[in-house]
């Protein structure tokens, strides 16, 4: 499990994360949501110690982050980190060097599911196809749990959809995953946790399919009662 | 395997509803093998979560059966699959009641609409 507890983070005087608690389980899909500028990617950075918080505490496994919890934990960010003129296999090789938990295994599995070509250099790559390398080399790596910066944002209808069906497979299986996003739709089905953000807090944080049974609610509907007041 | 889930009821009783329709209709026979959870999460494009929760509801329901080391399969037992059908009819009648009360309509005039359209249909799928 990841426990975030009452994080808060300042830029300056700025205040971005105002205690911020949430926790994300194991084998479960917890969807962070909220507007441009609310703290998303506050908080993933933070929890992956990329930047400092000002007080609170965040958990990974019951333990405070140190070296190791990178073989456990991976980041997606929103744009891929590898050189503009490597190829897919180079970056491939460089994730190896870089990483004990490296799967080429399931790299190779990925690539297939995808339809990349190993051989194409990652600045020729289309917008889809860039974010699929970029899902590649994380969701490759053998870890516990995973965190996706707006994996969906800026990409076409059918490379949503591919990039979904990620979720449903074997590749995700058993793992934690907490991403973002501020579009929910396409994906309600898929996650079994969310957490609302507003202004630097969390606002509620609930199980997609218990509101659906105990309130009849859908996911958006629970949305537009907490930002449409 | 096609299936619009709404928004607003639970996933893993729609997936449950979608099985029951399809052993109403006999397209799911008695004994017969359906998919892994895995791999009816990645059909329905849903979260195995919730694949596994329908699996477990149908299981306690007597819906489906699994034997140690081998798929799950439809179960066999007579009384549970006549119970599928009945209920489903039950569950669409009531809702065409509902809302065909707020109309008004003596149930005479009502039979006769329905026994003309029903076989209107009937035409237009042969």
């Amino acid at each position: 499990m990841i426990e975030v507890k009452a994080v808060e983070k300042n830029y300056g005087s700025k205040k971005i994360l105002k205690g911020v608690s949430f926790t994300a389980n194991k084998g479960e899909i917890t969807c962070l949501i909220g507007i441009n500028g609310v703290g998303k990617t506050t908080i993933l950075n933070a929890i992956m110690a990329l930047t400092p918080i000002n007080s609170g505490q965040i958990l990974i496994g019951g333990e405070p982050i140190d070296k190791h919890t990178f073989e456990k934990i991976t980041f997606i960010p929103d744009a891929i980190t590898m050189l503009p003129h490597m190829t897919i296999a180079e970056a491939m090789e460089f994730m190896n060097d870089f990483y004990t938990g490296w799967n080429q295994r399931r790299a190779t599995e990925l690539l297939g599911f995808f339809r990349l070509n190993p051989s194409d250099k990652i600045s020729s790559l289309s917008k889809g196809n860039t974010a699929k390398v970029n899902l590649l080399l994380g969701l490759a790596l053998d870890v516990d749990y995973v965190l996706m910066d707006e994996p969906f944002s800026g990409i076409d209808m059918f490379s949503r959809e591919e990039i979904a069906n990620v979720f449903t497979s074997h590749l995700i299986e058993n793992r934690g995953v907490i991403l973002t996003t501020h579009e929910i739709g396409d994906i309600e089905h898929l996650i079994d946790k969310v957490v609302l953000l507003d202004d630097g807090m969390v606002t509620k944080e609930f199980n997609a399919e218990e509101v659906r049974e105990t309130e009849g609610k859908s996911v958006i509907d629970v949305m537009r009662e907490v930002y449409q007041r | 395997m096609n299936v619009n889930f709404n928004n607003r009821d639970p996933v893993y009783l729609q997936i449950i509803r979608y099985f029951k329709e399809k052993i109403a209709v006999g397209e799911l026979a008695p004994g017969e093998e359906i998919p892994s959870r895995r791999e009816l999460a990645n059909k329905l494009k849903v979260n195995p979560n919730t694949a596994q929760r329908a699996y477990k509801e149908m299981e306690e329901q007597g819906l489906i059966y699994t034997e140690k080391n081998h798929p799950s399969k439809i179960t066999t037992d007579i009384k549970v699959l006549g119970k599928v059908r009945n209920e489903l009819l039950d569950e669409a009648v009531d809702m065409f009641v509902t809302s065909v009360r707020s109309i008004n309509v003596p149930v005479e005039e009502l039979l006769d609409l329905v026994r003309v359209k029903y076989s209107a249909n009937d035409d237009k799928e042969a």
